[in-house]
C-alpha cells in the first residue's frame, strides 16, 4: 500500500505543474454522469476512518485511485488499497477495476452511466466505496480477515440530472463474490450536491464560494438474493464537500453518520485528487507514437 | 541534403501539431442544437462586466484544447472559436454547445457548471477576436 503511494505521489512530482480544472462533484460512494475527459489522468488518493462502537476497533483504511479517460464516453479506474486496525496490523487489501460507460452522448433529464468492477480484495477491505449486503463483522483480527480472498464482480446503473445547478444522483448496485456462493447482494447510493457560487468571479482567489461544492448522500445495503431487505444492513448519511485549492487540485471531506446497528457510528473520509490533462497524448509523443 | 530537407519538413510538420491553430475547423454537421435551445437568450447579456468571470472560466475549462486566443489546437481538434462560422451562432446555441458537448469528438460537457457560469463562458466568447495583421 505504501509503495501504491510512493508510485502516485512520484507521478504527481514528476508530471506537475500541468494546468487543469477538475470541478468535480463532491461525493465519496455516489456518482454522477460526468467522466473523466479524454486523455486525462486523474491521480487520488482517500481515506476512510472507521469510528467503532463499544468493544470493536477503530480502522483506517487508505486508497489510491488512478482515473484516465479512455474516450468521451468511457472512463477506467485502478484502485489500490490498504487498512490498518487499531490494536491490530495494516494489511494490503486488494485492488479493484473499475470502468464506466455513458450509453447517450447528449444530456437528458436523467442521464444513464453503466458501471462495471472487478474487485480482487479480502475480507479485510474496510474502504467502503460501496455498501452492499448485509452489515459487515468488524470484530474479527486482520490476520483471519486477510486469509478470505474473494474475486468480485460489481455492477451499478447510475442516473443522474442536473436541475438547475443541482446534481441529483441515484445508483442501484447489484454485487457477485466469485470465490464463494453468497448469492447476489443489492445496495444503494442517492446524492445531491452543487457549487456554492452561481457566478464566477473576475479575481483569481482559492477561498471564492465558486471553488466549493458541498451535498448530502446517503448509501447502504439492500441484503441479498437470499434475504433482500434492510434487515441487518448498514446505512449511512453523509454531508460531503469539496474544496477546489487550485486549477488541479481539490480536498474533499465527508463525515458520514451510521444510521443502523450494522453501521459504523460515524465513518469520517477524507479526500486529495490531482489532475492531469493529456496524459495520453504526452506518452504517446513520448514513445514516438501518434497522440 | 535530401535528409535535412526531410528532417526540416518533419521538424515543421511537428510544430504545427504541437503549436499549430485549427484555421481547418470543420463543424460537426451531426452536432445539432435544437431551435429551442438556440432561441434561449443569454440572461448576463446586460451584465458585461461579468465576463471578466467567464474568461477566468476559459482559462481554466477551455484553454487546453482551444488555446487562449480560442483559435483552437489542431492537434486537438478543437473547434476555432473566432471563425464567422461560430460566432454567428447565437447564445443560446452556445450555451447548449457547452452544456452538452460533443463527447465523440472530444468536446466534454461542462453540464457540471453552474448554468450562469456557463453564461458567463458564452458572453467572454463574444469577445475573442482574430489579433489584427501585424
Amino acid at each position: 500500500m505504501r509503495s501504491g503511494l510512493v508510485i502516485a505521489c512520484l507521478l504527481v512530482a514528476a508530471l506537475g505543474g500541468l494546468p487543469a480544472w477538475t470541478q468535480e462533484a463532491p461525493y465519496f460512494v455516489t456518482y454522477d454522469h460526468h467522466l473523466e475527459e479524454p486523455g486525462n489522468l486523474e491521480i487520488a488518493t482517500s481515506s476512510t476512518l472507521g469510528v467503532p462502537r463499544s468493544g470493536q476497533k477503530s480502522y483506517f483504511a487508505p486508497y489510491t485511485e488512478l482515473e484516465y479517460g479512455v474516450t468521451g464516453r468511457w472512463t477506467s479506474e485502478l484502485y489500490l488499497e490498504g487498512q490498518s486496525t487499531s490494536g491490530d496490523s495494516a494489511v494490503f487489501t486488494g485492488w479493484r477495476w473499475e470502468n464506466r460507460f455513458r450509453p447517450l452522448a447528449r444530456e437528458h433529464r436523467i442521464n444513464p452511466v453503466i458501471y462495471l468492477e472487478y474487485e480482487s480484495i479480502n475480507e479485510a477491505s474496510r474502504i467502503q466505496k460501496e455498501v452492499v449486503g448485509n452489515a459487515p463483522d468488524f470484530a474479527e483480527p486482520n490476520s483471519e480477515l486477510r486469509q478470505a480472498h474473494a474475486h468480485e464482480l460489481e455492477t451499478k446503473l447510475i442516473l443522474s440530472s442536473t436541475v438547475h445547478d443541482w446534481n441529483i444522483a441515484e445508483n442501484f448496485i447489484v454485487e457477485k463474490n466469485l470465490s464463494q456462493d453468497e448469492g447476489l447482494e443489492f445496495g444503494y447510493a442517492v446524492g445531491v450536491s452543487r457549487s456554492l457560487g452561481t457566478l464566477a468571479s473576475s479575481a483569481n482567489c482559492r477561498f471564492c464560494r465558486e471553488n466549493f461544492a458541498a451535498g448530502l448522500e446517503m448509501y447502504g445495503g439492500l441484503g441479498s438474493t437470499r434475504g433482500f431487505g434492510l434487515h441487518d444492513t448498514a446505512h449511512y448519511l453523509a454531508p460531503v464537500i469539496a474544496w477546489q485549492i487550485s486549477d488541479n487540485s481539490s480536498l474533499h471531506f465527508s463525515p458520514a453518520i451510521g444510521l443502523t446497528h450494522g453501521s459504523n457510528p460515524v465513518l469520517l473520509r477524507f479526500g486529495y485528487s490531482y489532475e492531469i490533462r493529456g496524459l495520453g497524448g504526452k506518452l504517446a509523443r513520448l514513445f514516438g507514437g501518434t497522440p | 541534403m535530401r535528409g535535412i530537407a526531410l528532417g526540416g519538413a518533419c521538424l515543421l510538420l511537428l510544430l504545427s501539431v504541437l503549436f499549430g491553430q485549427n484555421i481547418s475547423y470543420q463543424p460537426d454537421p451531426g452536432w445539432r442544437v435544437p431551435p429551442e435551445a438556440a432561441a434561449r437568450a443569454n440572461p448576463l447579456a446586460s451584465k458585461p462586466k461579468t465576463a471578466a468571470g467567464g474568461k477566468k472560466l476559459f482559462l481554466r475549462n477551455c484553454v487546453e484544447c482551444h488555446g487562449e486566443d480560442g483559435s483552437g489546437l489542431v492537434k486537438k481538434h478543437a473547434a476555432d472559436l473566432q471563425l464567422p462560422i461560430v460566432q454567428s451562432e447565437p447564445d443560446g446555441a452556445l450555451f447548449w454547445k457547452i452544456t452538452n458537448g460533443n463527447p465523440d469528438r472530444g468536446m466534454p460537457s461542462f453540464s457540471r457548471l453552474p448554468e450562469l457560469q456557463r453564461w458567463q463562458l458564452v458572453l467572454y466568447l463574444r469577445s475573442l477576436r482574430p489579433a489584427p495583421p501585424q
